[in-house]
């Protein structure tokens, strides 16, 4: 229509002009329609899965490694809950007045040795290159979404707050996953490696049964938790430092424990391969999960848009320019409990009782408890 | 009150909604900027009292009023109404020197038409008892009649006048419930400026150099960072990294072994309380400009400080004086939506919606509280003299105590980056204003029995404690002062000497090598 044209011409193109730019607007609202469809839809879509991982049920998880067996007692032992109330170290009744079912307060040398495995915990964990932090226990649900859990729905596992769009959350993979979110990050700043602490809120909606006594399942809990971000080619490298760092943990503890790789039908959503450890609990007389480590390779990294940038061999031509800059990849993202405190304090508990009612403290943690090595019963 | 006229309000329920007003309550001055736990002063929303004239014994609550109905605590206080009326002159100065909007003359008007109604209920009773015994002897029948007529008469009286006295209970607790604790007589009368200067420890340090505030250390040190926590959470929300992490931990852990020397038993409490306790220990979780987050569908909230669900602990019991005086120190995160708290007060650390505390709670008799109220700023400022700290022990006026305080000892540490004092600690004597709402009572223990039986009756009647509360280590705060005032001129940062055992022996927080 910029050319000379007669008017009857014009006349048409005007026509012809209108008719197209209708049909656009249409489509490109359909367009757009369909491509939200197509992202919620596709959301869903769980991530790929390591070859090695065997397929199947809870029963089908692999046992990597065992460390340590079952220690005999020769008396007749006390489960944390028992041990808790005689040793006046955990409180489960007042608080089920003040807050509800599965709160606590812990007393005396329990809180000294909450500390002293928070503090132990970060130092060891320090000492292999881990940046400490601790987290906003409060986030936008939207962060929680794109970590590939779900705050709204029957049955979730997340508390919200009233009146905003923001979430307790329940675990500092959460606030971990948004520091870097929607950032390009040079390649020479990878790896990221942190242990961050924080307290973690879970609803526990639909866990019922036996699998709920005592400290096992709480609302509220401490956390030490190792988040890592890496190159791709980096991640599987990171979940074996990963599990290796859980593994010293817990045998310089002196527990015993296996350590799985969980099977398809067990693995969340993002995790492209997932290895748990489970203690044994002598007071339960069955083994308990305490910590989990994932590799999530891209799937957290494409929804909270954590992309690095590869750093380039040498230069070619003169000019610098965006077009010579190698395109941004996406990172790979992977977490592990470093210390979850509860679940640590019924092993501890429950495998370190006395015949005289007493625990004894493993030794790493009593210098980071002023020396204390055993809880001894209180005179009355 | 006359009779006939209680007959005729029970008989046709009349509903009156006059709002005189004086019973609206002026908004009172914001004296939050710099307060830390003021958090305490009365709500900031008017609060709407029907009156009750003198011909209305009792008025019908309308079914539309829902809203307020459901604000209303669900729960009883203790409180001492024939003290109050005994009183009233002493309960009225108190009351304008708190700059408080509780309502006194509803109070005792109410209580009087509660007293009255009462009466008139057991006048019932007792009418209605001697026609049940009457009708048990020999009768004709038409007096058997009149008898029963008369009964049921009575009986449908009673039961409209049972309703009432309920409502009117209901409705004088809840406006009692905004009376707040009376005073200690040496508390200074005033607002803010009128807080007395108990002691001063230290002088503002001398700096050679431009200084920097906390925020500009917290990016330079690599320690703070508030940029991606805006993101993730929103404002007023923070990440800690490297040395601040661990001068956290340092400063809770020193914190814990100081206090636990002076025979304070360590805790770890709920973060999540029912929202019923927060109201008992004197804070409001609902309503405009309300510091407490509220957990969406059901009715718990976060709280604001381990005082909460240190308070729940022994709520609804029965004490042995022995067991007195209970002494704790609790770690808690502590949250608070800082609504309504505006202005240069806020930055940085100063004022956040999540930190870490450590929290010093006693339950004592009431002859001892005084004596614990001062034990408890002794430990603080014992805390912050080994720390290096230049800091004032203020005695607040009563314009800025919390309706639960008889009297509070606020902590100013000097902040050299904001090149103000502000407050690092508060510690409160409560008496028994949240013992009467919590419910936590002793029984005193006897002298020497005197008759062979020990029953009930022997037992010495309880009493409600009296409870205290102050804080230990409010960890940014504390951060806050340490960053400040420990920066060298090549920008790093010194670390008290009694932190450094706890931190790995660190001396020093140096400037990262990029």
């Amino acid at each position: 229509m910029k050319g000379k044209l007669e008017p009857s011409e014009r006349e048409r193109l005007v026509e012809e002009g209108k008719s197209l730019k209708e049909s656009l607007v249409s489509m490109e609202e359909d367009l757009v329609k369909l491509k939200d469809e197509l992202q919620h839809v596709a959301q869903s879509i769980p991530n790929m899965t390591h070859p090695d991982v065997p397929v199947g049920g809870e029963d089908s998880s692999a046992i990597r490694k065992e460390v340590g067996c079952p220690r005999e007692f020769h008396f007749q032992i006390k489960d944390h809950l028992q041990l808790g109330k005689d040793l006046d170290l955990i409180d489960f009744d007042s608080a089920a007045e003040v807050s509800g079912s599965k709160f606590f307060y812990l007393k005396n040398e329990a809180v000294l040795l909450e500390m002293a495995l928070l503090n132990w915990t970060l130092s060891q964990v320090m000492k292999k290159g881990y940046t400490p932090l601790t987290t906003p226990e409060i986030v936008r649900s939207s962060i929680v979404e794109k970590c590939g859990f779900q705050p709204r729905g029957d049955n979730t596992q997340v508390y919200s707050i009233d009146g905003t769009d923001q979430c307790l959350i329940g675990t500092a993979e959460i606030p971990l996953g948004g520091i870097h979110m929607d950032s390009i990050l040079l390649e020479s700043a990878l790896p990221l490696k942190y242990i961050a602490f924080s307290h973690c809120f879970r609803t526990e909606a639909g866990a019922a049964g036996a699998a709920t006594k005592g400290l096992y399942r709480v609302h509220q809990f401490s956390k030490a938790e190792m988040f890592v971000i890496c190159r791709p080619e980096d991640s599987e490298f990171f979940h074996h430092e990963l599990i290796q760092i859980e593994e010293d943990l817990f045998t310089s503890l002196g527990l015993h424990f296996k350590t799985l790789d969980m099977a398809t039908a067990d693995l969340g959503a993002p995790a492209y391969r997932k290895f748990d450890i489970e203690a044994w609990m002598p007071g339960f007389g069955r083994f308990g999960e305490i910590s989990s480590a994932s590799n999530c390779t891209d799937y957290q990294s494409r929804r909270l848009g954590i992309r690095y940038r590869p750093s380039e061999p040498l230069q070619t031509g003169p000019k610098k320019g965006k077009a010579n800059l190698p395109a941004t990849k996406f990172v790979h993202t992977l977490n592990a409990t470093a210390c979850a405190v509860p679940r640590m304090m019924v092993c501890l508990l429950e495998n370190n009782q006395q015949e005289d009612g007493s625990v004894v403290i493993p030794e790493p943690l009593r210098p980071f408890m002023g020396g204390i090595e055993l809880i001894k019963p209180k005179l009355k | 009150m006359s009779l006939h006229k209680l007959r005729l309000a029970a008989a046709v329920p009349v509903t009156i909604s006059t709002f005189s007003s004086r019973l609206f309550l002026k908004p009172f001055p914001n004296t939050l900027t710099l307060g830390l736990f003021s958090r305490r002063l009365q709500p900031r929303k008017p609060l709407l009292v029907r009156a009750f004239s003198a011909s209305a014994a009792v008025q019908d609550i309308p079914a539309t009023q829902t809203s307020e109905s459901s604000a209303r605590p669900q729960w009883k206080a203790s409180i001492d109404f024939k003290w109050i009326r005994d009183n009233k002159e002493a309960v009225e100065i108190n009351i304008k020197n708190r700059n408080s909007n509780a309502n006194l003359d509803a109070v005792l008007e109410l209580y009087e038409n509660m007293l009255n109604l009462q009466k008139e209920v057991e006048r019932l009773r007792e009418e209605r008892n001697n026609v049940a015994k009457k009708m048990k002897g020999k009768l004709e029948s038409s007096e058997r009649e009149r008898l029963v007529e008369e009964g049921k008469n009575l009986k449908e009286s009673l039961v409209t006048l049972e309703e009432d006295l309920v409502k009117l209970k209901d409705e004088l607790q809840h406006v009692a419930q905004s009376i707040p604790n009376m005073t200690h007589p040496d508390v200074p009368v005033g607002g803010e400026d009128s807080s007395a200067i108990r002691k001063e420890v230290g002088c503002p340090r001398e700096f050679n150099f431009p200084i920097k505030d906390h925020l500009q250390l917290g990016k330079d040190l690599d320690l703070i960072d508030f940029d991606s926590a805006a993101e993730v959470s929103g404002s007023k929300f923070f990440y800690l990294k490297n040395e601040a992490v661990l001068l956290e931990m340092a400063l809770l852990n020193w914190t814990l072994s100081q206090v636990m020397k002076k025979g304070y038993t360590p805790l770890t409490t709920p973060e999540i309380v029912r929202s019923s306790i927060v109201e008992k220990c004197g804070f409001q979780p609902r309503g405009d400009n309300t510091q407490v987050y509220s957990i969406d569908g059901t009715d718990q909230c976060l709280i604001g400080t381990a005082e909460i669900p240190l308070g729940g602990i022994h709520m609804d019991s029965i004490l042995l004086e022995s067991a007195l005086p209970l002494k704790y120190i609790a770690f808690s995160h502590c949250f608070r939506t800082e609504a309504g708290a505006a202005g240069a007060a806020t930055k940085g650390l100063y004022r956040v919606h999540q930190f870490s505390k450590a929290e010093m709670f006693v339950i004592c008799r009431p002859e001892d509280s005084e004596f614990f109220h001062h034990e408890l700023i002794q430990i603080e400022e014992d805390l912050f003299t080994s720390l290096g700290l230049h800091f004032k022990t203020l005695d607040m006026a009563t314009a800025d105590l919390g309706a639960p305080a008889y009297r509070k000892f606020d902590i100013e540490a000097w902040m050299p980056g904001f090149g103000r004092f502000g407050e690092i600690s508060s510690a409160s004597n409560c008496t028994d204003y949240q013992s009467r709402r919590l419910g936590i009572r002793y029984r005193p223990s006897e002298p020497l029995q005197t008759g062979p039986k020990k029953g009930k009756a022997n037992l010495p009647a309880t009493k409600f404690v009296h409870t205290l509360n102050a804080t230990a280590c409010a960890v940014p705060r504390m951060m806050v002062c340490l960053l400040e005032n420990y920066q060298q001129e090549d920008g790093s940062v010194v670390i008290p000497e009694p932190l450094r055992p706890f931190m790995g022996g660190i001396e020093l927080i140096k400037p990262k090598l990029k």
